[in-house]
């Protein structure tokens, strides 16, 4: 009952049953069945309209995201719309400081990659990518403390986007959504990190 | 005006902790009951809207829209629990104005819904004691309470065996031993911390925190559809498995299966009536809150359990010609020795080793560690009165934490998966003085959208608080030292205001003289016999435990006197 995940929509009152039961939830059929019919619907899925980044922006982040958070025996930060995330987190939740923080730290990823390689970021190969985005973590030359800031801001958004996707938190790392009970185990017995937040 | 032709035995204004209980046990005795509350309806599992949500179901994975928070729930998201799943349980700023002196901020954090704040509270339940019931009585601050554990033992056991409180027998004078059902387990690192405190400190025990979740119900909770604690620990969007003590979860299916309560939501109280012929509560006056149209509810007993600042402003909000200052107030301290919990301060550190272990579940509890300065005394080089506990946990770094280190790309991805190491924290919970200038009254000119006055809320920290707060850094930074905690950072939130720990209390204390107290020992006016308040107001010194389990407590045991006295003919 380690890695179970809660399906959406429609499954949702069956699987709440099913896992009351697995979690030896012992009560009648009936009671269970009230149970499972009263379990709320999930939340309108309607907050995804507004937008901040214009596509080439969006582009970029999404590139960004994948330096980041990379595809590798499990999907990366692309396949798991980590950039539509951002996009719609930044327009919806953001000030106005923090979303000019945003747009202005990519202006810079654009501004460093021209001066150095002569090319847009996204024209760069992979070496030159990681290596401009390590130079703007440490504030290396001609980066600054606002840029590594912005780097953090990113990142933040990265990694919240991507391990609290479907992908990151039940694929990459391990998700239960009813654990049942709390109790001291090896790593071994799950063998990789918990995505829900601890403890 | 609509006067209402029932009459009932009693009235309840609130429905969370308290509020819950007094219907539970009024109702139980035979009494036909009204719990109001100014809030909407909340109904038991249909209303958890954000229960079951995985959260990339979430279209911002928790955090909230940037224009709600500002417009209307700016001071409300300072609250730890506040998200997108339990926005709905936190009120509307604007609707709910307050004022406060320029220099001295104070976080009102407010539960408005059938359920109260029984929906979002974070459930931790301890048992007070003498030392605490004696507090003022030996340092002079503030005034004696009018009881002792002696006078609430059976209580608290009542209480307990009903909400139902995980935890040990842990065997320590100062926080007694609840009835409780099994305790959450510690992780390996909590065992070997707890170990290394032990032998370290003769004065210092680290136990399981006690809290209000169900790990082995009774017939009686499972009677009422409660069931096991499942481990989820996102208790504040509801739980739909009624595994924690809630008013929906537990104290109103109770209430209503007597068939002697009547609920009445959107009714705001604006004030007690009060008959000066009989010298008795008559009803209240309450305010629609959707269409503001007044209306009056008549009983023999009125119980106001509207939260510790909202059953003031009512009380206040009361004026007649005996009571020109606010019902019950002779004594002339209605509003006044407001407190709060000192929060904010403590220590963390690294847990070197344990990378083979793990845990499985997420627990709704932490560790604790019980008050061990001034105990009965003044300690030799402690320059503040009284004491504080610590609660903590132990667990391993999640992606979370990564977020703040450097680092990008495939290892890092990697390292992530791996969970990172080991931290520990300790934070304060300390007593705050009773002191007479913290208080609250109306404002002369200021109203809210249902004409009530608003509050102003006068407080800030004494001199004795902050020096508490200074120890509570200092000594859980030494504590973490002698578990053998690494890369130990002290802090203190000097910024953090008083309200935001979310255990306001006072204003209506209890004693033993009429003349510097507003309640009795059953929580009874002193001068209004058929009126009584038993939440937070009530309380005498605020300790420095959790203390919804004390308000519990002295609910069911002031119900239990209203009834006998209402019987007997003397209310």
């Amino acid at each position: 009952m380690s890695q179970s995940t809660f399906p959406s929509n429609a499954n949702r009152r069956t699987a709440l049953k099913q896992l009351a039961l697995a979690c030896g939830v012992l009560l009648s059929g009936r009671s269970l069945d009230l149970l499972a019919a009263n379990i709320a619907l999930p939340q309108d899925q309607t907050r995804r309209q507004q937008r901040l980044l214009d596509e080439p922006q969006r582009t970029l982040v999404a590139q960004l995201g994948e330096l980041i958070i990379p595809t590798t025996d499990t999907p990366g930060a692309i396949a798991a719309g980590v950039h539509e995330f951002i996009d719609h987190q930044l327009a919806y939740c953001a000030s106005r400081d923090e979303q000019r923080a945003f747009l202005d730290g990519l202006r810079r990823v654009e501004q460093v990659a021209q001066r150095r390689h002569d090319q847009p970021f996204l024209a760069c190969d992979q070496d030159q990518q990681v290596a401009l985005l390590r130079a703007m973590e440490a504030a290396d030359e001609p980066f600054t403390g606002a840029d590594r800031a912005f780097f953090r801001q990113l990142k933040g958004l990265v990694l919240l986007g991507y391990y609290t996707s479907e992908v990151g938190a039940t694929q990459e790392l391990a998700y239960a959504a009813v654990p049942g009970d709390y109790r001291p185990i090896t790593f071994e017995e799950v063998g990789r990190a918990w995505s829900n937040r601890a403890p | 005006m609509t006067k209402t032709e029932q009459k009932f035995d009693a009235i309840v204004v609130g429905s969370g902790v308290s509020g819950g209980w007094a219907a539970k046990e009024l109702s139980e005795r035979g009494l036909k009951t009204l719990m109001v509350e100014r809030g909407p309806h909340v109904e038991h599992r249909k209303d958890y809207v954000g229960e079951g949500v995985a959260p990339w179901e979430m279209p911002f994975r928790g955090a909230v829209e940037f224009e709600r928070v500002q417009n209307e729930q700016a001071i409300q998201q300072q609250c730890y629990a506040y998200n997108d799943a339990t926005k709905q349980f936190f009120g509307n700023d604007r609707d709910l104005p307050y004022s406060i002196p320029e220099d001295k901020p104070f976080s009102w954090i407010r539960g408005n819904q059938l359920g109260g704040k029984s929906l979002t509270w974070h459930r931790q339940s301890y048992r007070l004691s003498d030392l605490e019931f004696t507090a003022n009585s030996r340092d002079d601050y503030g005034i004696d309470w009018p009881v002792r554990y002696a006078d609430l033992e059976d209580w608290y056991a009542y209480v307990e065996r009903f909400a139902g409180i995980s935890g040990n027998r842990d065997k320590i004078d100062i926080l007694p031993d609840s009835v409780s059902q099994p305790p959450y387990a510690m992780n390996a690192v909590e065992q070997a911390l707890k170990q290394r405190l032990e032998s370290r400190y003769q004065d210092r025990k680290m136990i399981i925190g006690r809290c209000a979740h169900l790990t082995e119900p009774t017939d009686e909770q499972k009677a009422l559809g409660r069931f096991r604690c499942m481990a989820r620990n996102e208790c504040q969007k509801g739980c739909s498995f009624g595994a924690y003590f809630s008013t929906q979860s537990a104290t109103l299916p109770a209430a209503l299966a007597t068939g002697n309560l009547s609920v009445a939501t959107d009714s705001v109280v604006h004030s007690v009536i009060y008959d000066e012929k009989t010298g008795r509560a008559t009803g209240i006056r309450v305010i629609d809150a959707n269409s503001l149209a007044q209306r009056e509810y008549h009983a023999d007993v009125v119980f106001l359990c509207a939260s510790t600042i909202g059953t003031t402003q009512i009380m206040l909000n009361s004026t007649s010609k005996t009571f020109p200052n606010g019902i019950a107030n002779s004594s002339g301290v209605l509003g006044h020795y407001l407190m709060d919990h000192l929060y904010g301060a403590g220590a963390h550190g690294r847990v070197p080793g344990f990378e083979d272990d793990y845990y499985h579940g997420r627990r709704p509890t932490g560790i604790y560690i019980p008050r061990f300065r001034n105990l009965y005394r003044q300690d030799e080089g402690v320059n503040f009165l009284r004491g504080y506990a610590f609660a903590g946990s132990a667990q391993r770094d999640e992606w979370g934490n990564f977020a703040h280190r450097d680092g990008f790309g495939k290892d890092f991805k990697q390292a992530i998966r791996q969970a990172g190491g080991w931290s520990f924290g300790l934070w304060g919970q300390g007593e705050m003085l009773p002191r007479y200038e913290n208080q609250i009254t109306l404002h002369p000119t200021k109203k809210d959208k249902w004409g009530m006055p608003q509050v102003h809320i006068d407080c800030s920290y004494s001199d004795n608080d902050n020096k508490m707060r200074e120890d509570m850094a200092e000594s859980a930074a030494e504590i973490l030292e002698a578990m053998g905690c690494v890369d130990i950072h002290k802090s203190i939130d000097w910024d953090r205001p008083p309200g935001l720990s979310i255990h306001e209390m006072g204003t209506a204390r209890m004693g033993r003289d009429p003349e510097t107290s507003v309640l009795n020992g059953y929580n009874q006016a002193h001068d209004v016999p058929n009126l009584f308040v038993t939440d937070g107001a009530c309380m005498t010194s605020n300790a420095w435990q959790n203390p919804s389990l004390t308000y519990m407590a002295l609910t069911a045991r002031a119900c239990a006197f209203a009834a006998e006295q209402l019987k007997r003919g003397n209310l």
